[in-house]
C-alpha cells in the first residue's frame, strides 16, 4: 500500500492574496503559503493560476520556477485550463521529486489534457464527468473507461491516471454519498488511482463542521482505497486524520510520534 | 517474448553516516537498493565489517581469541592488533566491565581505557556500553565527552536514556548516536523520531534494531530487518533512512553451538570451527536482510565475510 | 492471482468492434474481469492472449516434487517426496514460506574412491533433532567430471545410491545422463544436466524417466529463453540451476528468478532454484557456509555443497528454521522434562514457558552456570513467560496439572522448584497447590540465573 498523496489546494487564484501575487509576481505571499502547506505535511503543491489568458505560460513558468527552487524541487500539480500554459510550466519543470500533474482532464470539452499529459509524460488528473455532473456510477463509469481507454491509447500507464470520482455537495445531495465512495471503492478494484477535491463535500456547512466532515469522508474513501486528495493541509484534524488512515491501511509504520512527522 | 529485466528502483536512499575523522574513517549506509541487489542500482557503499575488543581484555575470551591477541597486555594492544586484521572496517571498543551485575567498574576507568583505545589507533572507534540503561547513560555520556573529535559512534540510546546519551553524544560533543531497540519496527522508528526532536541532526544517527544468533529466534530478527528496509526504501519513511548495525558477535559466541567443549559433544567437532561458522553464517543472514554493518570477533569470520561482500559488490 | 480489467483490455484487439456485444474494448475488459462474461466471447482474441489469460489464474511458482525422503522432516510430515518451490511471497513477514530450503553435499568422478566413500559416510553423521525437527543432509549431487565415461559414471551414481539419499545428476554429457538414470530413475532424481546447446535431448531423457530437469544458462535472459523452449517443448517438471560463473552472477540470478515469479508474474521463471556453492567457493569450507546461509535467506531451494560439517549445519539448519516458520505463530518446545548439565532425580528443577525463544535463552544461561538441573516445560500455549500468565495458560493451576501429568514426583526426587521472576505471583497458590515443593522465587532476567544458580550451589540449595 502506498502513501496517501495530498495535493495541497492553497495556492489558488481565487484567494485574493494568492491572485495579488500572481499578478504582481510577488514571491513572499506564494512562498509564504507553499511552505505553511509543506511543513504541514502536503506531498504536491496544486498552482491553480486560472484561465490566465495571454499572460498564463509566464505566469506558470515563473511560479514553477520560484516554488522548485525555493522548496528543494517540489513536486506540482498545475491546475489551468489554459493548455499552453501547462506546457510552459512543464518546460521548466523539475522531475526528480515526482512527475508534474496536469489538473485537469475530462470526458467532454477537456479530454485533450489527456493528450496533453501523455504528450509530455505527466500524470492526468481525470474527471469522471462529460457535461456536468454524472447522474450514477453507470454513467461516471462510462466516462472513466472513455478517459482510460484514450490514455492507454497514447500509451500511458494507468498509474499515471489518476481518476476523481468528483465529491459532490452533503446539503443538497446527501442521497448521492455513497455513491461516491462506493466509486472509489469499484476504480480501486480495477486497479486504478484516485483523487479529488475532498472539501467538496462540506460546502457550505459551519467552518467548525467542515473539518470534521471532511475527516470523516477522507477516512471513508480511503476505506474504499482513495489514494490521494485536493486538500486543504493546514487543516490539521484532516491531516492527522489522513496519518492515521495510512498506518491503519499499512502504508507507513506505526511509531508513538506519527503525528509529528 | 525475451526476458527483460524489471529493476526495482526507490526513491529512498539509506543516510550514509561517516565514522571516524581524517583519512581514516568509515561509511556505513548509502544504499539505494535492498541488500547486496547491485543489479538494480549501482551500491554506493557497501557493508562494513567491525572487530569486538572488551575492557575485560582477554580473560574471558576463548582459546582461540586469546591466540589472536598472543602478546597484547592492554586493551590499547590488542586494539592496535586487532585494526591489522584483514577485512576489520572499525575497531568496536565493549565496555562490558561496566554492568553493575558483573564487574562493575567505575565510570572513571572505563573511560580512561576508552582514552587509551582512542590514543593508541587512528581508526575508526564504535564505543559499546554495558547494556545497564542507567550505568550507560552516565557511561557513554562522558566517553562522549573524553573522545571529542574522534568522530565515534556510541551505542547504544535506548528508550530509557535516550535524552542523556543523546544529548551528551548527539548534541554536545558531535559524536554519532546509536539507536538500539529490540526487534520492535515501531520503537524503532519512535526513537529516531525522540531523537530528532532532541536536536541530534538524524544524519548522525546509526540504529541497531535487535540481534540475535542464527536458530535462536532469528525469526523475529530477519522480519525487523526486512520491515525497516522495505518501509525506509519503499515508503521513503525518512525516520527510518538511518543506516543499520548489528552486533553479531556478542551473540554467536554465548550459544550452545559456539561453546559446548569437543569433550561434551564429540560428534560436532572442532569448537573453534562451530563458532566461525555460526559468527559467519548469522552475520551473512543479517547483511542479506539489510545490515549495513556487523560487529564480529574471529579473523576467519571477518576475512570471509569481507570477501563474501566483495564478490557481491 | 486474477487479471484486472485493465490487464485484459490491453490484451485485446482494441477495435470497439462491439461484436461481443459491449460498446467497447474496455467495456468488455470489465465485464471478463467481474466474471459478468468469458474471454471466448471475443472473437478477435489473439491465441497469446488466451494462453495468457488461462496462465494467469495458475500459482505464480509451481512446487515441484524431487528424489524421496529419506527421514521425515517432524512427526507431523506425511510427505514422501520433497516438495520444491511453491512460494507465493518474497518476504516472509508477507506469509508463511513454504518449502524449505534443502542442503545437498556432493561427490564427483573426479575424487578417488577412498574420497568418495569418505565423503558418503560423511553424509549420515549429520542427524539430530532441532525443536521438533529432523536435521539432515536431504541430497547427494554427482558431478560428471570433464570426459567421464558413461560406465564410470553410473558407477559413481550407483555408489552415492547406496548413501540412501536422493541425488541431483550434474552432468552435461547425454550417454553419462543415460546411463546414470538407468541406475538411479526409480528414486526420483534431479538431472540436473539441461543448457541451451542440449536442453531436446535432456529434456526427452528426463521425460522419459519422469524426473526433473535441471536448467541453467549462462545468463537470466538465455536461462529464460531455454526455459521458454522447454515449456513450449511440453516440459513444465523443471528446477533452475544458477550457475556457477561468480557468487554475484549467481546471487543476481536467485533474485530476479524468484522476483519475474513473484512480483512480476512471469511464470517462466517460475520454478524452483538449484545453486552449487561448493563449486562457487571450492575448498574453502567458511565461505561455503557464508554462502549457504546466503541462498538460504535469498531463494535458493537446493543449496548444494562439497560436505556438510556440524560447523557448517548447525547454525544453517537453525537458520532455516527459523526462515521458515510461520511469522504469525510463535515456535514451541515439547512439553517435558530437559535435564541440564546431567541433572538427575536430585537436581533442582526449574520452569519456565515452551515458547521456543524463552526455552533457548533459559536452557542457554543454565548450560553456562554448569550446575545440573532439570528443566521442566509445561504447555504454556507458545507465548512469553508475562504473556501466557496473563492468558491464563501458565498459572500455578497449569503448572500443578503438569507436574502430575508427568508424573513428574514419581521421576524426581529433588523438590525443590524455581519459578521465574516475572511470576513471583504464583508462589504462595502453587505451595498450596503442591505440598512438599519448597517454591523458590528465581530471577526475572534469564542472563541472572548463572549467578542465581552459583548462589543456590554454593549455599547448598542446588
Amino acid at each position: 500500500m502506498e502513501k496517501f498523496i495530498t495535493i495541497g489546494e492553497r495556492l489558488s487564484t481565487t484567494a485574493p492574496t494568492v491572485n495579488k501575487a500572481f499578478l504582481a509576481r510577488d514571491p513572499e505571499p506564494i512562498l509564504k503559503r507553499a511552505k505553511a502547506q509543506l511543513d504541514a505535511g502536503a506531498v504536491y503543491l496544486d498552482v491553480n493560476i486560472g484561465p490566465a489568458e495571454g499572460y498564463g505560460e509566464d505566469l506558470m513558468k515563473w511560479a514553477v520556477t520560484l516554488l522548485q527552487e525555493n522548496f528543494d524541487n517540489v513536486p506540482l500539480a498545475l491546475d489551468t485550463s489554459n493548455k499552453a500554459a501547462i506546457e510552459a510550466g512543464i518546460s521548466v519543470y523539475n522531475r526528480s521529486k515526482g512527475k508534474p500533474i496536469v489538473n485537469s482532464a475530462d470526458a467532454a470539452g477537456r479530454i485533450e489534457f489527456v493528450d496533453l499529459a501523455a504528450a509530455n509524460d505527466a500524470i492526468v488528473i481525470a474527471l469522471c464527468n462529460g457535461e456536468g455532473i454524472a447522474a450514477d456510477n453507470d454513467e461516471r463509469m462510462a466516462y472513466c473507461t472513455q478517459l482510460l481507454e484514450r490514455g492507454l491509447g497514447l500509451g500511458m500507464a494507468e498509474e499515471d491516471m489518476w481518476f476523481d470520482p468528483l465529491f459532490v455537495v452533503i446539503k443538497g445531495m446527501q442521497d448521492k454519498q455513497m455513491d461516491v465512495l462506493n466509486f472509489i471503492g469499484d476504480l480501486t478494484d480495477m486497479g486504478l488511482k484516485t483523487t479529488g477535491g475532498l472539501s467538496n463535500n462540506s460546502n457550505g456547512m459551519p467552518k467548525h463542521i467542515r473539518p470534521i466532515m471532511d475527516s470523516a469522508m477522507v477516512a471513508m474513501a480511503m476505506m474504499k482505497g482513495f489514494t490521494s486528495a485536493i486538500v486543504n493541509p493546514n487543516d490539521l484534524r484532516l491531516m492527522e486524520t489522513i496519518k492515521s488512515c495510512d498506518i491503519i491501511r499499512n502504508a507507513t509504520l506505526y511509531a508513538d510520534s506519527y503525528l509529528e512527522v | 517474448m525475451p526476458f527483460t529485466k524489471k529493476l526495482q528502483k526507490f526513491n529512498a536512499t539509506i543516510r550514509t553516516v561517516e565514522v571516524g575523522t581524517g583519512d581514516k574513517t568509515t561509511k556505513l549506509g548509502g544504499g539505494n537498493t535492498l541488500p547486496f541487489y547491485t543489479f538494480d542500482a549501482p551500491t554506493a557503499n557497501t557493508a562494513k565489517i567491525g572487530i569486538e575488543i572488551s575492557d575485560l581484555g582477554l580473560a574471558h575470551e576463548p582459546d582461540c581469541i586469546k591466540e589472536v591477541y598472543a602478546g597484547c597486555e592492554t586493551v590499547a594492544d590488542m586494539a592496535k592488533k586487532a585494526i591489522t586484521i584483514e577485512g576489520v572496517d572499525f575497531l568496536c571498543l565493549k565496555l562490558e566491565g561496566g554492568d553493575p551485575n558483573g564487574e562493575n567498574r567505575p565510570v572513571e576507568e572505563l573511560v580512561a581505557v576508552a582514552k587509551e583505545v582512542a590514543d593508541a589507533v587512528d581508526f575508526p572507534i564504535v564505543v559499546e556500553g554495558c547494556k545497564n540503561v542507567e550505568k550507560d547513560a552516565e557511561l557513554l555520556s562522558k566517553v562522549a565527552e573524553a573522545l571529542q573529535g574522534k568522530n565515534v559512534l556510541l551505542m547504544s540510546a535506548k528508550e530509557e536514556n535516550y535524552k542523556n546519551i543523546g544529548a551528551a553524544a548527539g548534541l554536545a560533543y558531535n559524536q554519532l548516536v546509536g539507536a538500539e531497540s529490540a526487534v520492535d519496527i515501531n520503537l524503532a522508528k519512535q526513537l529516531n523520531v525522540l531523537l530528532k526532536q532532541l536536536g541530534v541532526d538524524s544524519g548522525k544517527v546509526v540504529m541497531n534494531v535487535g540481534s540475535s544468533a542464527a536458530g535462536y529466534g532469528f525469526d523475529y530478527l530477519i522480519s525487523t530487518l526486512d520491515r525497516v528496509k522495505a518501509a525506509a526504501l519503499g515508503q521513503n519513511d525518512d525516520s527510518l533512512l538511518m543506516p543499520i548495525i548489528t552486533p553479531v558477535a556478542s551473540e554467536t559466541w554465548s550459544v550452545k553451538e559456539s561453546t559446548a567443549t569437543e569433550e561434551d559433544m564429540p560428534e560436532w567437532g572442532s569448537v573453534v570451527e562451530r563458532a566461525i561458522d555460526m559468527e559467519i553464517e548469522t552475520a551473512v543472514a543479517c547483511l542479506a536482510c539489510g545490515t549495513d554493518a556487523v560487529i564480529l570477533k574471529h579473523p576467519t569470520s571477518i576475512a570471509t565475510v569481507s570477501k563474501m561482500i566483495s564478490a557481491l559488490s | 492471482m486474477a487479471l484486472t480489467g485493465i490487464q485484459i483490455f490491453k490484451l485485446t484487439p482494441k477495435k470497439n468492434c462491439k461484436e461481443c456485444g459491449c460498446p467497447t474494448c474496455m467495456a468488455f475488459s470489465m465485464k471478463v474481469a467481474q466474471g459478468a462474461m468469458t474471454i471466448d466471447q471475443c472473437p478477435h482474441m489473439s491465441e497469446e492472449a488466451v494462453a495468457t489469460l488461462s496462465e494467469a489464474s495458475a500459482p505464480p511458482m509451481k512446487t515441484i516434487k524431487a528424489g524421496f525422503k529419506a527421514f521425515a522432516d517432524n512427526k507431523n510430515d506425511s510427505e514422501k517426496e520433497f516438495a520444491l518451490g511453491g512460494e507465493t511471497v518474497l518476504f516472509r513477514h508477507e506469509k508463511t514460506f513454504v518449502n524449505k530450503t534443502r542442503y545437498a553435499v556432493s561427490v564427483c568422478t573426479c575424487m578417488d574412491d577412498a574420497a568418495v566413500d569418505a565423503r558418503l559416510a560423511s553424509v549420515a553423521a549429520i542427524d539430530y533433532d532441532r525443536i521438533g525437527d529432523r536435521m539432515y543432509v536431504e541430497f547427494i549431487a554427482v558431478d560428471c567430471g570433464e570426459g567421464a565415461a558413461p560406465d564410470a559414471y553410473a558407477a559413481l551414481v550407483k555408489k552415492a545410491d547406496g548413501a540412501g539419499r536422493p541425488l541431483i545428476l550434474n552432468v552435461k554429457d547425454e550417454a553419462c545422463a543415460k546411463a546414470a538414470l538407468d541406475v538411479c530413475k526409480d528414486k526420483k532424481p534431479i538431472l540436473n544436466a539441461a543448457d541451451a546447446s542440449n536442453y531436446e535431448a535432456m529434456s526427452k531423457l528426463a521425460a522419459d524417466a519422469s524426473v526433473v530437469l535441471g536448467v541453467t544458462g549462462a545468463s537470466a535472459e538465455e536461462l529464460y529463453d531455454t526455459v521458454a523452449a522447454l515449456e513450449k517443448a511440453g516440459n513444465k517438471n523443471l528446477i533452475l540451476d544458477l550457475g556457477t560463473a561468480s557468487v554475484k552472477d549467481a546471487f543476481e540470478k536467485a533474485v530476479l528468478v524468484r522476483r519475474a515469479a513473484l512480483k512480476d508474474n512471469d511464470r517462466t521463471f517460475g520454478y524452483p532454484s538449484i545453486v552449487n556453492v561448493g563449486k562457487l567457493a571450492s575448498g574453502d569450507s567458511h565461505m561455503q557456509a557464508a554462502l549457504a546461509a546466503l541462498f538460504t535467506m535469498k531463494y535458493g531451494s537446493v543449496v548444494v555443497m562439497e560436505e556438510m560439517s556440524y560447523a557448517q549445519a548447525l547454525p544453517l539448519y537453525g537458520l532455516r528454521q527459523n526462515l521458515f516458520t510461520d511469522p504469525q505463530k510463535a515456535p514451541r518446545i515439547d512439553p517435558g522434562i530437559y535435564p541440564i548439565n546431567g541433572g538427575d532425580e536430585n537436581s533442582v528443577c526449574l520452569t519456565t514457558v515452551d515458547f521456543a525463544l524463552t526455552y533457548f535463552l533459559v536452557s542457554g544461561e543454565l548450560e553456562r552456570s554448569g550446575v545440573p538441573c532439570n528443566l521442566l516445560i509445561s504447555d504454556a500455549g507458545g507465548l512469553s513467560v508475562l504473556t501466557s500468565w496473563a492468558a491464563g495458560k501458565f498459572s500455578s493451576g497449569s503448572i500443578a496439572k503438569y507436574i502430575q501429568e508427568f508424573e513428574i514426583e514419581n521421576k524426581i526426587k529433588n523438590r525443590t522448584l524455581i519459578l521465574p521472576g516475572k511470576v513471583a505471583v504464583l508462589k504462595g497458590d502453587l505451595e498450596a497447590k503442591l505440598p512438599g515443593w519448597n517454591i523458590v522465587v528465581g530471577p526475572t532476567e534469564a542472563v541472572q540465573l548463572v549467578k542465581f544458580l552459583k548462589d543456590m550451589q554454593a549455599g547448598g540449595q542446588a
